[in-house]
This record gives C-alpha cells, sequence and structure tokens, in this order.
C-alpha cells in the first residue's frame, strides 16, 4: 500500500474511514476478482480519499478539498494531448525498496540509505477525452489497470454511450496492439494488451446485463469472434463460450408459470391469521418490510440512478430505470398504507384511530432499529401526509411519549442545511452493525438505544437508505456540470463525480447482505389486502372524520377541482400516478378510478360518507339516496344523513366450488364507485383476488344475514347494493350452464 | 451580477424564506435552482454542500435570506409531497413549455398546497420554463396566462440556459408575492394553533 502515513485523515471518525476504505478495497477488489492488479495506483488511493471526504462530515464547505492540501498530493495543471485532458498532480511517494521482504531482519541499515525514500512522481488523471481516448485510457501510460478509472467507466459509460459502441472500440485497441507488435515497443504493447483482457473480465463479471440481448446476444457473439481470432483457449474465450450457451439455454427452456393465485389462495396454512391494526407484532411488521426493501435494494441496478437515465428519462423509456421505479414504488405503497389504515373506518373512535397512528410509530421505531431509512421514512411521510396530519383529535389522543419517538424519528430526515442529519447518520451508520446513533435532543430515541443493546449486542444489520436523497444528488450532478467540455470531449470528471455516489449505494448494497429476515405468507396477505385510497379520496375521509374548520376552502377545492376536470382529461398525475406501477399490482383500484370520474362525483357532493350505518332505514336506502339532491352551497352538516357517498368500500371473498377454505375468510376490499356495473367491479375484484379470466365467468352475490343477493349481470353495483348490512360479498366462478348462457347474452361484451 | 448588489447586512436576524419548488420530472426545476444559486458549470459541483440552497437576497430594498427546497429526482416519491410542502411560505409551480402533460399537472400541485395549507389562497408563482426551445414549444404563452390568471396567481417565463432568462426575477417575485399576501395576520394565526400540535408531533 502507498498510503503516505501523513495522510490518514487526523481525528476524523477514525472508524468509519477504516470500514469505507476496507469496504471499498473489498468492493474493488471483488470487482476485479482473478484479474491481475500490478499497481494500488495512485487513482485509486484519490478515489478513496475522495469517497471519504464525501461523505465525511463537514462544517463547512472550505475544508471538503483537504485532500489536495495535504503536502504529499500538489495541483500542478492541465495537459492536453489529442483527444484528451488530464488533470496532473505532482506527489511525494515512498520508495519500494526491492529488498523489503528481506530487510526485516537487518533493519539497522535503513538509516544508510533514507535519502532515497522519496521522490516527487508526476500522477494524472483523464478529465476529458473523446470516446476512443476514454476506452484505451482502461490502461494507464504504463499499461496497469487502474481500479477505480475502470469501476467509473463501467459505472458511467452508459451516460455518454452504449455496451456495443465501447466493446467495438476496445476491441479495435486490441486488434491494433496486436498489429503493430512489429514496430515499437513490443513489451509494453503485450502488457496493455493483457490489461485490457483484465478489463473484459471485470466487465463481463460485473456487468452481465450488458451482454444479454437476446434473442442474438450480438455484443457476446462479436466477442466471441474475436476470441477465437485472438485468444483461442483462454479464460476469456471460455467465459464467452459458457455465457453465450447459458444465455441460449435460458431462452429455449420453458418459461416457468407461476402456480395460478387462486390455486395458492386454497391452501392456506393452518397458522393463518389475518393481521388487523393496531394489535400487531410491530417488530415482526418491521422485519416483514425491511425484507421487502432488501429484496428490492438488492437488485437495485445503480447506474441506473444517474441522473441521465432517472431524470431524464421519458415515459417510452421507463424500463430504463425499472429498478429505481420499483423501489419508489414500494415506499409509495407503505406511505400509502399508514394513510389508508388510519382512514379507511371513518366509524371508528378517536382512541382507536390513535391506537392506529401509535402502532405506526411503533413500527417505525422498530426500522429505525433495523436501519430501514426507506420504510421509516414512508411511515413518516405518511403520517405526516395532509390527511393524516391534519386530524388533530386523534393526534391529541395519542401519548405524549409516543409523540416524541415520532418527533425524533421526523427529524432524521429534516430538509435542513441540505438534509445534513439524514446524511451524517447515513455516513455513521451505513456499514455499522447496529444503530446506535442518536442527537443529544433524542430523549426517547437514547431510552430505545440503550435498551436495545442491552438486548441484541451481538445481532447485526445492514442499512437500507432512502434512495430518494442519492436521486436528487444525482439529478443536480447531472445539471451542474456538463456532458462536453470544449473540443466536444466527454467530461469524465462528471463522471468521477457521480461515481462517489454510486459507490456510497453499492456499498450499502453489500451491507444489506446482512439481513436474514424469512417471508411470511400471512404479512404478504395483509399486505396486499389493505386498500390504497388516491390522494383525493384520502383527503374527503379525513375531512369526514374532522370537518375542516374553514368552510370557505371546500368552496375553494371544489372550484379547483372543477377546473381540473375540464382541463386535464387524463394525464393527472396525482390520480393516477399509482398507474405507472408496474411491478407493484396492490394499486389496481385506483386504475379503475378515473380523474373524471372523481372530479364528476365530487361536483355533485362535497364530501361522502363512507359510514354505511348511517342509513339503517332498511331496504330501499340505497335507492332513497339517490333521489337526495345534493346541497353543494357548503352549509349541509357534513354528518348529515342525507349525504350521500361517493363510493362504498366493500370487501369481497372468493369462494370456488371445491369447498377447501376450511371456515377461512379471506377478504380483500375494494373500492365500489357511483356507475359501477357488475362486469367492472368483479373485474375489480378479480384483480384483487389475483384471479385471471373472463369477468363473464364469474358472479357476484352481497352476503345478507339470512339469504345471499344474487347482483344482476349488467347491474349498477353502487346503487344495487343493501347498505342496511354490512359490505361483504361473494365472488364465485358460474357454473358450467350457468356461463354458457351468460356468454351467449352478452358476447362480445366484455372482453377481458 | 451579485457582486454588485450591496452587501446583506451582517447580522443574524434576516428573516429566513422558505420556498419550495414544485413541477413534473424532468421540467429543468433544478436547473434553475442551481441557475440562482449560481453553481451552473462549476467545475467541481457538490451536491451534499450544507449552505447549497441558502442565499441572501435583496428584493425591493429589504434583505432576507433565502431558503429552496427542491426535491428534483424525487417527483415519483409522491406519498412525501405533501411533507414538503408544508413547509414552504411560497411556491414556484414549474412546468416545461416543451411539455404539454407537465403543464396539465399544475392545476393539481396547485390543488394540494391549498389543501396542505388548508387555505384560498396562498403565495405561488406559475413558471414557465425551457421557452428557449422554441421550436419545441407545446404550450403558447397565452395558455399559460390563462391558466395563471384562472388560479390567481402571476406567471412568467424562464430559461435557465446561458444566458438565463428571468431566473433571479423569478425567485425575487416569490418573495415580493409572499411580502404582498393580502392577510399575513391569517396566516400567522393558523402556523400558531398548529403550532400547539406540531410541537411534539410534527415538523
Amino acid at each position: 500500500m502507498l498510503l503516505p502515513t501523513n495522510s490518514s485523515p487526523p481525528s476524523f471518525q477514525q472508524d468509519f474511514y477504516h470500514s469505507v476504505t476496507e469496504k471499498t478495497k473489498h468492493f474493488a477488489s471483488k470487482c476485479l476478482n482473478g484479474s491481475p492488479i500490478r499497481d494500488k495506483s495512485y487513482d485509486t488511493l484519490r478515489g478513496r480519499f475522495r469517497f471519504c471526504v464525501c461523505t465525511g462530515p463537514r462544517k463547512n464547505k472550505k475544508t471538503a478539498k483537504w485532500y489536495v492540501k495535504q503536502p504529499t498530493w500538489r495541483l500542478w495543471g492541465e495537459e492536453k494531448t489529442d483527444g484528451a485532458l488530464y488533470t496532473v498532480y505532482l506527489k511525494k511517494v515512498r520508495y519500494h525498496r526491492p529488498t523489503r521482504s528481506l530487510s526485516s531482519s537487518h533493519s539497522d541499515s535503513d538509516d544508510e540509505i533514507s535519502h532515497l525514500e522519496w521522490e516527487t512522481v508526476r500522477v494524472r488523471f483523464v478529465k476529458a477525452g473523446t470516446l476512443r481516448k476514454l476506452v484505451e485510457a482502461l490502461s494507464t501510460d504504463d499499461g496497469e489497470l487502474e481500479t477505480t478509472y475502470i469501476n467509473v467507466f463501467l459505472a458511467t459509460y452508459r451516460s455518454f454511450s452504449t455496451p456495443k459502441e465501447v466493446l467495438k472500440l476496445l476491441l479495435k485497441r486490441y486488434e491494433e496492439l496486436s498489429d503493430s507488435q512489429q514496430n515499437g515497443k513490443p513489451d509494453q504493447h503485450e502488457q496493455h494488451r493483457k490489461t485490457l483482457i483484465s478489463a473484459l473480465h471485470v466487465w463481463l463479471d460485473s456487468y452481465p446485463e450488458d451482454f444479454k440481448e437476446p434473442p442474438n446476444h450480438a455484443a457476446l457473439c462479436h466477442l466471441l469472434h474475436f476470441c477465437e481470432e485472438y485468444l483461442p483457449a483462454t479464460e476469456l474465450d471460455a467465459k464467452v463460450k459458457h455465457r453465450l450457451h447459458r444465455y441460449n439455454a435460458e431462452a429455449n427452456a420453458e418459461p416457468i408459470l407461476p402456480p395460478p393465485s387462486a390455486f395458492a389462495m386454497r391452501m392456506l396454512p393452518s397458522d393463518y391469521k389475518l393481521f388487523k391494526l393496531p394489535d400487531i407484532p410491530v417488530r415482526h411488521f418491521a422485519e416483514q418490510l425491511t425484507r421487502m426493501d432488501v429484496d428490492l435494494f438488492k437488485k437495485l441496478v445503480p447506474h441506473q440512478c444517474l441522473g441521465a437515465v432517472w431524470s431524464r428519462r421519458d415515459k417510452s423509456r421507463s424500463h430504463e430505470a425499472a429498478t429505481v421505479l420499483a423501489t419508489v414504488n414500494q415506499f409509495n405503497a407503505v406511505s400509502f398504507r399508514v394513510i389508508s389504515s388510519i382512514l379507511v373506518d371513518p366509524g371508528l373512535k378517536t382512541n382507536d384511530r390513535a391506537a392506529i397512528i401509535s402502532a405506526w410509530i411503533d413500527i417505525a421505531q422498530e426500522l429505525r432499529l433495523i436501519k430501514n431509512f426507506s420504510s421509516l421514512k414512508a411511515i413518516i411521510s405518511g403520517l405526516q401526509s395532509n390527511p393524516i396530519y391534519r386530524l388533530q383529535k386523534s393526534w391529541q389522543a395519542v401519548s405524549k411519549e409516543k409523540l416524541e419517538v415520532f418527533d425524533e424519528l421526523a427529524r432524521i430526515f429534516s430538509e435542513d442545511n441540505n438534509k445534513l442529519t439524514q446524511r451524517e447518520l447515513l455516513m455513521r451508520e451505513g456499514t455499522a452493525k447496529f444503530a446506535d446513533t442518536v442527537g443529544e435532543n433524542d430523549r426517547q430515541l437514547q431510552k430505545i438505544f440503550q435498551k436495545q443493546n442491552n438486548h441484541t449486542a451481538n445481532i447485526s444489520f445492514g442499512t437500507i437508505p432512502y434512495l430518494g436523497t442519492f436521486l436528487t444528488d444525482l439529478t443536480f450532478i447531472d445539471t451542474a456540470i456538463p456532458d462536453v467540455i470544449a473540443d466536444g470531449l466527454i467530461n469524465f470528471d462528471k463522471r468521477r463525480k457521480e461515481f462517489e455516489v454510486l459507490a456510497q449505494i453499492k456499498l450499502l448494497q453489500g451491507a444489506a447482505n446482512a439481513y436474514h429476515f424469512v417471508e411470511d405468507q400471512n404479512f404478504n396477505r395483509w399486505f396486499d389486502s389493505i386498500l390504497v385510497l388516491d390522494d383525493r379520496v384520502a383527503y374527503e375521509l379525513s375531512c369526514q372524520i374532522e370537518p375542516s374548520p374553514n368552510t370557505k376552502t371546500k368552496k375553494r377545492h371544489q372550484k379547483n377541482d372543477s377546473i381540473a376536470s375540464t382541463s386535464s382529461s387524463n394525464s393527472s398525475q396525482f390520480y393516477c400516478d399509482i398507474d405507472s406501477t408496474p411491478s407493484s399490482p396492490h394499486n389496481s383500484i385506483d386504475r379503475k378510478l378515473s380523474p373524471s370520474q372523481m372530479s364528476n362525483s365530487s361536483s355533485n357532493s362535497s364530501l361522502p360518507s363512507l359510514d354505511v350505518s348511517l342509513n339503517s332505514s332498511h331496504s330501499g336506502s340505497a335507492n332513497n339516496k339517490l333521489q337526495v339532491p345534493f346541497n353543494t352551497s357548503g352549509t349541509l352538516s357534513l354528518n348529515s344523513s342525507k349525504s350521500s357517498p361517493d363510493f362504498y368500500i366493500i370487501k369481497v371473498t372468493y369462494e370456488t366450488s371445491s369447498v377447501e377454505t376450511d371456515g377461512i375468510v379471506l377478504y380483500k376490499s375494494i373500492m365500489l364507485s357511483n356507475n359501477e356495473r357488475t362486469p367492472q367491479v368483479i373485474r375489480n375484484a378479480m384483480y384483487k383476488l389475483s384471479l385471471e379470466g373472463n369477468p363473464d365467468q364469474y358472479t357476484l352475490a352481497q352476503v345478507l344475514p339470512d339469504k345471499e343477493m344474487m347482483l344482476p349481470s349488467n347491474a349498477n353495483v353502487y346503487y344495487a347494493v343493501n347498505t342496511a348490512y354490512n359490505l361483504n360479498f361473494i365472488l364465485r366462478p358460474k357454473k358450467l350452464e350457468e356461463n354458457e348462457g351468460t356468454m351467449k347474452n352478452s358476447k362480445g361484451k366484455y372482453k377481458s | 451580477m451579485r457582486g454588485t448588489m450591496t452587501r446583506p447586512p451582517n447580522n443574524e436576524n434576516l428573516p429566513t424564506v422558505k420556498l419550495v419548488v414544485v413541477g413534473d420530472g424532468g421540467v429543468g426545476k433544478s436547473a434553475i435552482t442551481i441557475q440562482f444559486f449560481q453553481k451552473l458549470f462549476v467545475t467541481d459541483y457538490d451536491p451534499t454542500i450544507e449552505d447549497s440552497y441558502l442565499q441572501h437576497v435583496e428584493v425591493d430594498g429589504q434583505w432576507c435570506m433565502l431558503d429552496v427546497l427542491d426535491t428534483a429526482g424525487q417527483e415519483e416519491f409522491s406519498a412525501m409531497r405533501e411533507q414538503y410542502m408544508r413547509k414552504g411560505d411560497g411556491f414556484l409551480l414549474v412546468y416545461s413549455v416543451t411539455d404539454k402533460n407537465s403543464f396539465e399537472n399544475i392545476i393539481h400541485f396547485h390543488t394540494q398546497i391549498l389543501r396542505v395549507k388548508d387555505r384560498d389562497t396562498y403565495p405561488m408563482l406559475l413558471v414557465a420554463n425551457k421557452v428557449d426551445l422554441v421550436h419545441l414549444r407545446k404550450v403558447t404563452e397565452e395558455q399559460g396566462r390563462d391558466l395563471a390568471h384562472k388560479l390567481g396567481m402571476p406567471y412568467i417565463e424562464t430559461s435557465a440556459k446561458d444566458p438565463p432568462l428571468n431566473i433571479d426575477a423569478t425567485f425575487h417575485e416569490v418573495v415580493r408575492i409572499i411580502r404582498n399576501q393580502p392577510n399575513p395576520g391569517n396566516e400567522r394565526r393558523r402556523k400558531k394553533k398548529f403550532k400547539k400540535l406540531g410541537k411534539c408531533s410534527i415538523l
């Protein structure tokens, strides 16, 4: 190691420094497994310093560049060659004495050669260059492999090139070196070529997806031809052949279809129980949420977070950031569950609602201990979302201590000082074994941590970061630093900057391997069973629970909403943005609520009532509601029995003809809005219950105390339901003969 | 340009004004913010610097400390939008004139801000960005002004490309709107009320 003794950071988070350095080294060596690294180049060292500096605590920006001011490093200037621009540093290095390994026995001779121990060398880093020059720089002037350079290059090159193009240039470079072997320095050329081969190994090992382009895998084939010509029967040749073989085999294999979940549902485990807030095992919930996050975080492809990919993507290319989107969707899914679990039953007593809020705070507290900052922030966001935040009475019923915990947890994500708290915390605990960082004002957390450390001293966890902060940082880097500099050279310094962020993500991904939580299907079922409310519905429910004192505001909102329905018919990001969640099927219901529908219904009634027991005057009450025109003057009392809801939340269970459910009733809640007809409701229910097929082949019936009420095949369900009773429904496959009948009647009407 | 201004009064008691920049992804929010803080095209930009988004500004002879929150890149974390909206004293509602959807979504940001603030009006400015891209323009100035009028807020056209257009003017205008809001007393009263609850639970 060439780490100069006097450049270790003075009194500065020594432990973290070491752990990061070690991890980065480990990461680099992992990337380079088996490749010949002759030199821990200066750039590697520099890269480490920069990484430390970036993640280190700083009191002001002046200290940020301390490493340049170290006596051993001095900025010399810039150097321009044809097609590349370099930053040049002068560095004082210690000689490696050739006899070092032998000299331990006669260390007394050290003094004799001390005057030879130090010298100043010139080190240059690629600052910018043409693509060709950047590819050539994969092997240094001396023909060495620079670990940092290749890591930065491979992590970021997609912003300025493609795998195909880079491969072409890399192989061309190799061919040129081979062809020019006769004239020039054969030894050095040989060295350069070896390094290029190492680079190919690193690339194939660390970014296999770059070479996977079914059906032909053109890049891999290109590489194979190259190997056959230049490197037959080498390690690289074998690796490429094996890879190609595997990809082809994968393509030919029959895709394994997951068993239909309807089938899975019938085989519920014997210990099956439906979780119900607030009486849930909070630690278990925190662990299960973390298990979901770990899964997504490990699958996250860091370079999809780059500004050029994530923030510049358009809708048609969203697959390029699929793993980022999956993380975002999970975050939202957790937040929405917090919101809906608190609002969905407007009849709840204030204390019961406060108990659910408290349960979420308890889960959040456990997440802090497990160091899952993603779901932690999701819960905080849910609790601070407007529909929940404004429920003053419920909050007042939460215990004082619990509120303090919440306050302390929320402070972690303060935006103050450019999110300093959050950044420092991540820096301190990112690779630590367990949570142990508290602010001096965090009275409750101090107590909690103390308790934890007594109990679980030997358990270690990884860290799940809140990805959004990284995404914002990368977006700002992408905006602030130009892609190309003078003469059209690719600005590689920008990529180094981006890599500092990506390296942190990679580091945490590695640390996330420390989590081991076993999947609990019961938890998954609970998670899927929670209805997700859209933004506006959540607000209306919230207002129903605690009316806004500001009546003028209500009028105003209505006005806005009516503008919404005219000026943006189908582009509503707010109402539909959960639509763009292919990986998260939980939100299906929102899709069915078109914004215009929501706006329409809002324009003739100000606030919905979900309290289905309100109209307990028996039969026909639903029809009565229809006949009460709602007064939009805004003076109507909210809990008036005349108010008509925009929608109901109904519970649907699935029943197959073969009864194997053993009395277990699994409900899915779905939203039933005004004007929804039977096939649509069945379709919604099927989606929620993960059933596939034609809605025409199912029937829907409301369960009444003494009988079932079968819904006609094309009824307006909203008006047909009997709201005098619980809104429980049964979805059944039709019997065969029944089926054929309806098929004839409604042929071609409802294609699924 | 900023150098020619008079120096800010040297005290810590300047009123702090919190601005929040909202708008769809890709409309150029971050470019506006960076351009305002004059960090565009700096060679060694670091997004993690603590005081990146703090700046003394003089508007109409009065100094204040601007604290700008721009969560560009996090637009799709829709669940946390309201959380940061709550913190704003004034808002920049940004859309790109090259992106019709971003224009149509402005109404939703507007509605959401009023809901979060529980107010009929709130200091906001409609910002039509990327007006330098004339040939790609999809939303006309008239459409922009119409919407601004409907929503009761001023309208401004910007470009963060060099040379920038109206970037400083945009931030200064929001400060003006905040200062000139009709009944700031109403605002203070509300805040106080929420503080009673919020002190230990929220914020």
